[in-house]
C-alpha cells in the first residue's frame, strides 16, 4: 500500500494564502487504507481550514469531496463541477493525486496536503514498514523472499556489513538487519547454498534513475 | 407542547439493520404488537419520558395498562438475559407513562379525523376491542363499542383487581381512545337489549370481541352448594366492591393459572382469612407466571400442587375439598390429559371453594344465519383475515384465540382492525413479521459491563393486604434511567455501506467485540449480534463507510446545533445519557449513549457551528466506561481535536475533557 503522511497544517495553510474558494479532494484508496487521506481525513482538513480561515478573517468557502482513486481520469472527471468552482484544489492523495489533477485540470491551482513516503506492509494497526522501492527488477527469489534493496540501509546485495550487530542495523536498534533476516530465513529453509551462487550484476535499467517510467500492456484496446 | 422529534431515536420509521431490514431487536420481534421497546427504552434513558410514551403509543393503544399487567414476552426474549438479567421492559413502559404524566405531556390523543365515512360495531370492550377501535380510528374508520357491563374495559375491569391495575389508570387509557372519536355504549348487552341483527344491518362491519366472559365449572359432587363460587362472578363482585355472598374465612381456590392467582389474592384481601390454591400441576408446571405466584406466596396464599379435585365435601355446607393425587398433567405429546392416583385421597378443610379452572365465551347472541360456530360451540374463524363465516363480520381476541395475555388480545384486535379497514376499502397492509437478532455470543457477553436489573419497588406484603391499593409503586426516574441504560441497543449500532467500504480492515482491528469481518475478497459485514453500538468503528473508519443506526453522525450534528441554541452562550457538552451526570450544567447538552462515539469531526464541527467552548465527559478514569475501550476512544478524539484546533490557531483548552462519576454509582455510594 502507498503510504503518505499529512503535511503540517501550517504548511498547508500557507500554500492556500491568497486563494479564495478551496476544495479538499480526498482519495479513498491507498491513503485511506493507510488512514491519512481518505474521506474522513479530507473532511477533518477542510474543517480545520474553515476554522483557521474564520479566525483569520479570510473569506471564501472550503468544500470537500472524495473520489475512489485520484490516479484515474474517470474518477477525476466525476468531480469537475466542484473543481471548477474552486480557486485552489488541495489533494490528500499520494503525489500522484495532485499531479493527476494538474493533468486533468491544467488551469487549476493544485497543491498537495501530503508527503508521500513509501509502499508499506501493515505490521500492525497504525504501523507500516517499507518492503519495496519499485526498483524494477525483483531479486527476492534469491534472498529468502526478503528485499535487501528496500530493507537494507545500504541497499547491499552482498550483506551483511560490519554495521550489523546482534541482528540489528547500526542506523537504529529498532531496525532489523535485512541480511541477518535473509541469512536466518535461508537457514530455516535449509537453503543457505543459495548465498554461494554467483549472480550477475543487478539490472538497474528498470529503476527510477532513467527518467519517468511508463508501463504499457499489449492486448485488447478499446 | 410536545417536544419535536428530530433524530433516529425519535423517528418513527423502522430502522434497517445490516443484512436484513426485518432483523430487529428480539424484544420487538417477541412482542405480539411489535412495540419498538428499544427505542422507548433509550428515550427513558435520556430522560425523555413523553417522547418514550409517544413511541409506545405508536403500537400500543393501552400503554398504561400494558405497562402494568403485561406478560412481557419481550423480557423472555431480551438479549441482555444472555449477559446477566433481562431488561425490565414492562416496568420501563410504566416509567415512560408515569414520567410523561408528571410532565403533563403525552395524553392528548391525535385528532384522527374519521374521514372514511364508514362505521364499525364492536361487541365487547376488552383489550382486543379497544385495540381494534383505536387502530380503526387512526385509519379514519369510526366505531361504536357495545359493552353489557356498566363500564368499559372487559376483563381488564372485571377480572383484574385494583392492586394490579388501578381503575383510574384503566379509565385514562380508555378515555384516550374515547377522545379519539370512539363511541363506547355501556349497559348495551348484545343479545340482551341490543340485537346482533340490528348491528349487522346498521353498521358497515361488525367485530365480535367478547372475550371469555364465563367461568367453567367442575363436574364433581358438591358443586351445587352455595359456598361454591365461580372465578368470574367472584372477581366481578370484588371489582365492583359488592359483598360476595357465601364467602367464608377458609377459602380454597381451584386452579393454577393467572386468574386463579388473582382470585386467591383478592380472596385474601376480602376475607382476611386463610386462602389455599389447589392445582393439578407441579410447582414448576403451574401456568401462572412465576412472578405472580411469588406475589401470591408473599401475601400468604398457600399453594397445594399436584392435586386434582374429586369432591366438595360437607353436610349442607362446604367443609372441605377432597382431592386425589395428580400423577401427570400432560401426555407425551404435551397435551392436557391428567392422570390420577384414585386411592391417594385427602381432604383440604375449608368453608368456601372458588373454581378458577378456565373460561369460555358466551355466543348465545349469535343469530341462526351466522356467523357459524363449530360442533364445540367455538366461532369458525380465519386467522389470517380475521373473518367469520358471515361476510362483514369479523372476530378478535380471546373469543377466537383462546385464553392468553392482554397484549395478545390487543395484537389480535389490531390485526382485526387492519382486516376490517381493508374490507371497508382502506389501503393498508398487514405488516411484515420482524425477525429477531441472534443472542449475544458468549465471547461478547463476557465483555459487556454487568449491571443488576432494577427491582420494581412494592408495598410491604402485610401493608398491601389491607386494601386494594396498587402494590407496585413504579421504578421512578433515577432507577428507571439506570434500568434503561442496561439496554444493549440491539441492532442500533454500526451499519456500513458496502459501496463506500474500502475493505481497509480498520473496523475489524479496532472493534473490541469482534463484530466486523472481511473475507479474502474484502467483502465483509458487521455482525449485529456482536455489535454493542459503542461507535468506535464509526469514529475510526477512514472512508466514512460506517455510520450508527441509532444516533447517526448527522443526528449528533443536529443535536449539536440544537444544544448550542439551548445554551445561548456557545457552550456545549457531549455527554453520556447512561451516566445521568452533567459536567457543565450551563452548557447545551448533546446526549449520547457514551462519548465513545464522539469523533474528531463532531468536535471540530461544534466549533464550526459556533461553539466557544466544548466539554466532553467520561464517567470514570479507566479505559472503558460503558463499553470496552470506550473512554480510550473519547480521550483520543479529544486529544486529536485539541491538536487540530491548536494548528488552526485556536486555544486547545477550549475543548475540555471532564470526569464525572455516574449518578447511579454515586447513589450507590461508590
Amino acid at each position: 500500500m502507498i503510504t503518505a503522511e499529512r503535511k503540517k497544517f501550517e504548511e498547508i495553510r500557507r500554500m492556500t494564502d491568497g486563494a479564495g474558494n478551496l476544495l479538499v479532494v480526498g482519495c479513498n484508496t491507498c491513503v485511506a487504507v493507510s488512514l491519512t487521506g481518505g474521506e474522513k481525513e479530507a473532511g477533518l482538513l477542510a474543517s480545520q481550514l474553515r476554522l483557521a480561515r474564520r479566525k483569520d478573517g479570510i473569506g471564501g468557502s472550503v468544500e470537500t469531496v472524495t473520489v475512489l482513486r485520484q490516479c484515474e481520469n474517470e474518477y477525476l472527471d466525476s468531480i469537475s463541477e466542484q473543481v471548477e468552482k474552486a480557486d485552489m484544489v488541495i489533494s490528500t492523495a499520494c503525489s500522484i493525486g495532485p499531479q493527476g489533477l494538474v493533468f486533468r485540470y491544467p488551469t487549476k491551482a493544485v497543491v498537495p496536503a501530503m508527503n508521500t513516503n513509501m509502499m508499506g506492509y501493515v505490521k500492525e494497526h497504525h504501523v507500516w514498514t517499507e518492503y519495496c522501492v519499485a526498483c524494477g527488477f525483483c531479486i527476492i527469489a534469491f534472498t529468502g523472499g526478503i528485499c535487501p534493496i528496500a530493507r537494507c540501509a545500504k541497499t547491499l546485495l552482498n550483506g551483511p556489513c560490519g554495521g550489523s550487530q546482534g541482528g540489528r542495523c547500526e542506523i537504529s536498534p529498532d531496525v532489523p538487519c535485512a541480511w541477518q533476516e535473509i541469512y536466518d530465513r535461508l537457514a530455516a529453509l535449509g537453503q543457505l547454498d543459495t548465498l554461494k551462487r554467483i549472480l550477475g550484476p543487478k539490472k538497474w535499467n528498470a529503476s527510477s534513475s532513467g527518467g519517468p517510467r511508463t508501463m504499457r500492456l499489449e492486448g485488447f484496446k478499446p | 407542547m410536545e417536544r419535536e422529534l428530530t433524530d433516529s431515536i425519535s423517528r418513527s420509521s423502522a430502522r434497517p439493520v445490516p443484512g436484513d431490514a426485518r432483523l430487529r431487536p428480539p424484544c420487538e420481534a417477541a412482542c405480539p404488537i411489535h412495540t419498538d421497546a428499544q427505542r422507548y427504552i433509550q428515550l427513558v434513558a435520556e430522560n425523555r419520558p413523553a417522547d418514550a410514551l409517544a413511541v409506545v403509543r405508536e403500537t400500543n393503544p393501552l400503554p398504561q395498562v400494558i405497562g402494568r399487567i403485561c406478560a412481557h414476552p419481550c423480557e423472555e426474549a431480551c438479549r441482555r438475559g444472555g449477559v446477566d438479567e433481562a431488561i425490565a421492559i414492562c416496568n420501563l413502559k410504566r416509567v415512560a407513562s408515569d414520567g410523561a404524566k408528571a410532565a403533563g405531556m403525552g395524553y392528548e390523543p391525535p385528532q384522527a379525523g374519521l374521514t372514511t365515512g364508514t362505521k364499525v360495531a364492536i361487541i365487547g370492550s376488552g383489550p382486543s376491542a379497544l385495540g381494534a377501535a383505536h387502530d380503526l380510528a387512526l385509519m379514519g374508520v369510526a366505531s361504536v363499542i357495545f359493552e353489557k357491563q356498566p363500564e368499559a374495559g372487559g376483563f381488564l375491569r372485571t377480572g383484574i383487581l385494583n392492586y394490579r391495575l388501578p381503575k383510574e389508570i384503566l379509565d385514562e387509557d380508555i378515555d384516550y381512545i374515547r377522545r379519539m372519536g370512539v363511541e363506547i355504549r355501556t349497559g348495551a348487552g348484545v343479545g340482551e337489549n341490543v340485537k346482533f341483527e340490528d348491528l349487522a344491518e346498521e353498521y358497515d362491519a361488525v367485530l365480535i370481541a367478547v372475550g371469555l366472559s364465563e367461568s367453567r365449572s367442575l363436574p364433581i359432587p358438591g358443586v351445587e352448594m352455595p359456598e361454591v363460587l365461580l372465578a368470574v362472578p367472584f372477581l366481578e363482585a370484588v371489582n365492583a366492591g359488592r359483598e360476595v355472598p357465601g364467602l367464608g374465612k377458609e377459602i380454597i381456590v381451584i386452579g393454577g393459572g393467572n386468574v386463579a392467582i388473582d382470585v386467591a389474592r383478592s380472596a385474601k384481601r376480602v376475607s382476611g382469612g386463610k386462602v389455599t390454591m389447589v392445582c393439578l400441576e407441579a410447582d414448576h408446571e403451574m401456568p401462572a407466571h412465576d412472578w405472580e405466584v411469588a406475589d401470591a406466596r408473599d401475601e400468604g396464599v398457600e399453594i397445594v400442587c399436584s392435586q386434582g379435585p374429586s369432591a366438595i365435601v360437607g353436610a349442607g355446607k362446604v367443609e372441605g375439598l377432597q382431592v386425589k393425587k395428580c400423577e401427570s398433567v400432560f401426555d407425551e405429546r404435551g397435551r392436557f390429559a391428567p392422570t390420577f392416583c384414585e386411592t391417594e385421597l385427602s381432604v383440604i378443610p375449608g368453608d368456601t371453594v372458588i373454581i378458577s379452572i378456565g373460561q369460555m365465551s358466551n355466543l348465545s347472541f349469535l343469530p341462526e344465519n351466522g356467523p357459524a360456530v363449530n360442533e364445540r360451540g367455538i366461532l369458525i374463524f380465519d386467522r389470517e383475515q380475521c373473518t367469520t363465516t358471515r361476510r362483514g363480520v369479523f372476530a378478535s381476541g380471546e373469543v377466537v384465540t383462546g385464553p392468553g395475555a392482554a397484549v395478545n388480545a390487543l395484537a389480535s384486535g389490531k390485526r382485526a382492525a387492519i382486516a376490517v379497514a381493508r374490507y371497508l376499502g382502506v389501503d393498508v397492509n398487514f405488516s411484515h413479521e420482524p425477525v429477531a437478532i441472534a443472542g449475544v455470543p458468549a465471547g461478547v457477553a463476557e465483555k459487556v459491563k454487568k449491571a443488576p436489573r432494577r427491582k420494581m419497588p412494592a408495598r410491604d406484603a402485610g401493608e398491601r393486604l389491607k386494601d386494594f391499593g396498587e402494590v407496585e409503586t413504579g421504578l421512578g426516574v433515577v432507577d428507571g434511567r439506570c434500568e434503561a441504560s442496561r439496554c444493549l441497543l440491539c441492532g442500533g449500532g454500526a451499519r456500513y455501506s458496502q459501496t463506500k467500504c474500502i475493505a481497509c480492515l480498520t473496523c475489524v482491528r479496532v472493534c473490541p467485540y469482534g463484530a466486523p469481518w472481511a473475507d479474502k475478497d474484502g467483502l465483509g459485514g458487521i455482525d449485529p449480534d456482536k455489535c454493542q453500538a459503542c461507535g468506535i468503528c464509526f469514529t475510526q473508519c477512514p472512508a466514512k463507510a460506517i455510520d450508527l443506526t441509532v444516533l447517526s453522525e448527522e443526528d449528533i450534528a443536529v443535536r449539536t446545533v440544537a444544544a448550542l441554541k439551548d445554551s445561548g452562550g456557545g457552550e456545549v457538552e457531549f455527554g453520556c445519557w447512561y451516566s445521568q451526570s452533567r459536567v457543565a450544567p450551563g452548557a447545551g447538552f448533546v446526549s449520547l449513549p457514551c462519548t465513545s462515539r464522539v469523533s474528531v469531526w463532531l468536535l471540530l464541527n461544534a466549533f464550526e457551528q459556533g461553539a466557544q467552548k466544548v466539554f466532553v465527559s467520561v464517567c470514570s478514569e479507566d479505559d472503558d466506561g460503558h463499553f470496552v475501550h470506550g473512554h480510550r476512544q473519547t480521550r483520543a478524539a479529544v486529544t486529536d481535536a485539541q491538536t487540530a484546533l491548536e494548528e488552526a490557531g485556536i486555544d486547545p483548552a477550549t475543548i475540555e475533557l471532564r470526569m464525572e462519576p455516574e449518578l447511579k454509582c454515586k447513589k450507590a455510594g461508590q
